[in-house]
């Protein structure tokens, strides 16, 4: 470090370079908060706040009415229990919408990553499988959804069975990609090395595929939150998906708009939580950007 | 001690057919037969695509050769192994496992206990002067480092023979001298069997420098086996001595950049 003692950067509490800040993770977060990037909300939430000064609040509500609303129904929102739904809280109806999401974008990713990478290195079980895939990948996973009320009912396993297939056939591509894109140098070197086939899938297939199975687990995790609502939504007694459903049929676009905000703002959380797991996974590779 | 009368490598009529997209079949590499004893360094050298790089694939066990018989130390080649340990061409160290987890992975397959193998590891990296980035992330180091992890890692893994494929290609001349250095004093490190080396190049100098014995190949099939006998170790004087240079013409002939072959020997006894 540069200067004696008392000098700026120490009084100042400073002890490393900028180049290494003493909290790594901190630093990224803020780096995260780009400027253009907050001018683009605070611009966003301006124009909101004009249109909705021109148009009924029927149509459109406020934006400062929707964070009233979001904070005042977040723990308690008596109005729900009046139609129906179970837990009469935005705040319960969240959780349950999340418990959904992690089970079903870690079941998914579990039973996907794992076939897509045996595809990649078994032929059978690629052409069992990228027929399937292929097809559920092209077709919206939505028009499952009335097969899986018939078969599981309006509960917890209907939406979750909808939401891990969309995971499945995403983190199936990725992995199977990510092993295939793997350069079969390392293989070559491992099997030299004196590694047997069980060992190769620990220590060259599993890591070397990870990053980019992580990339797909991310895209995953960012559509799962919409389709498990309108998986509540077409059929549900709890859940985001249900709220939205209850609110629309009483009209009241405030509620609604306070309800996506907090979906929207779940779904961000987690997708920050996931990328710094990641990094933290991933550390071998170069840091990105 | 390496017994000079061993048969260490032992190729018999080794042959490398494959169809080009256009229908044409081509021989990559053309009954090859080769004996190299036991703690010998050869240096197979040829013009690109003159079938080397398949030839010691073939060796390591990555290639099957489509006709002639493979036997190294006694046993015919069925696969890789870890008895043949192999440096190749481009980085091939994991870039997900650290320095020092790189250099002792092939222990780790055979259930090397960790203090041990951990020790082992410490021990080449030392040698080849990485003691200091065990902890390190491959990405973190320059080409000239990765190699040397690699060679690190194939001694430390205790191959009988090793397979070297222009492992020092890319990198300048000043690195590649220098790991031309680590990799010879690994080599003849006393204690120990000396392991019998195949030395992929198309460096000349290289070869002269490194080699007991030098094999050249063109068009598939082995054209010149010439043996070194220079003292070690070899520094720029030994590369001028008046049989170096003789070698050094004859190897330029087939490598195409010398006009009449028959000058080297001319050469050669003048001087």
């Amino acid at each position: 470090m540069a200067g004696g003692a008392g000098s700026l950067t120490e009084r100042a509490g400073v002890r490393a370079g900028p180049f290494s800040p003493r909290w790594p993770w901190a630093a990224r977060a803020l780096s995260a908060l780009d400027p253009l990037r907050l001018a683009g909300a605070a611009l966003f939430l301006a124009f909101w706040e004009a249109a909705s000064l021109f148009v009924s609040p029927i149509i459109l509500p406020g934006p400062l009415g929707v964070f009233e609303r979001a904070a005042t129904d977040f723990w308690s929102a008596p109005a729900l229990s009046y139609f129906g739904l179970e837990d009469a809280s935005l705040a319960g109806n969240l959780l349950y919408t999340a418990e959904n999401v992690a089970i079903a974008v870690l079941l998914g990713t579990a039973i996907g990553a794992t076939l897509g990478l045996l595809s990649a290195r078994l032929w059978f079980v690629r052409a069992a499988m990228d027929p399937v895939m292929m097809t559920a990948g092209t077709v919206p996973i939505l028009i499952a959804a009335p097969f899986l009320l018939i078969w599981f009912g309006v509960g917890r396993t209907s939406a979750v069975s909808l939401v891990t297939f969309y995971v499945v056939v995403i983190l199936y591509v990725s992995a199977q990609r990510a092993a295939l894109n793997l350069d079969p140098i390392y293989e070559h070197y491992a099997l030299t090395l004196g590694a047997d086939r069980r060992q190769m899938l620990g220590a060259i297939l599993i890591p070397g595929a990870t990053p980019e199975i992580l990339g797909g687990f991310r895209i995953a995790l960012a559509g799962c939150w919409g389709l498990e609502a309108v998986a509540e939504l077409l059929g549900s007694q709890t859940g985001i998906g249900k709220v939205l459903e209850v609110l629309a049929g009483a009209t009241d676009p405030q509620g609604i708009l306070a309800t996506l905000l907090l979906l929207g703002s779940a779904a961000i959380l987690a997708d920050a939580v996931a990328t710094l797991v990641i990094a933290r996974i991933a550390a071998w590779r170069a840091p990105a950007g | 001690m390496a017994d000079p009368n061993r048969r260490m490598i032992e190729l018999v009529e080794v042959g490398r057919a494959y169809t080009r997209a256009d229908g044409q079949a081509v021989k990559a590499v053309d009954n090859v037969s080769l004996t190299v004893p036991e703690g010998e360094f050869v240096c197979l050298i040829g013009p690109s695509g003159c079938g080397k790089t398949t030839l010691l694939q073939m060796i390591a066990g990555l290639i099957e050769p489509s006709s002639g018989a493979m036997v190294v130390d006694g046993k015919e080649i069925d696969g890789p192994g870890r008895e043949r340990g192999m440096v190749f061409q481009r980085d091939s160290v994991f870039p997900w496992m650290r320095v020092v987890d790189n250099v002792e992975y092939g222990l780790k397959c055979r259930g090397v206990g960790a203090a041990e193998r951990r020790s082992v590891a410490r021990d080449y990296l030392k040698r080849v002067g990485l003691a200091h980035v065990e902890r390190a992330w491959p990405r973190e180091l320059s080409g000239g480092m990765l190699k040397r992890v690699a060679i690190a890692a194939v001694f430390a893994n205790g191959g009988r023979v090793l397979l070297l494929d222009e492992p020092f290609g890319a990198l300048d001349y000043v690195t590649r001298h220098q790991l031309q250095d680590v990799l010879l004093d690994l080599w003849e490190e006393p204690g120990r069997t000396v392991p019998t080396v195949i030395f992929v190049t198309h460096d000349v100098d290289e070869a002269l420098t490194l080699a007991d014995r030098i094999v050249a190949m063109r068009s598939g099939v082995i054209v010149d086996d010439i043996p070194v006998r220079a003292a070690r170790p070899r520094d720029t004087d030994s590369l001028l001595l008046p049989e170096m240079v003789a070698i050094k013409h004859k190897l330029l002939g087939h490598l195409g950049l010398e006009r009449a072959p028959g000058r080297a020997a001319r050469s050669g006894s003048a001087a």
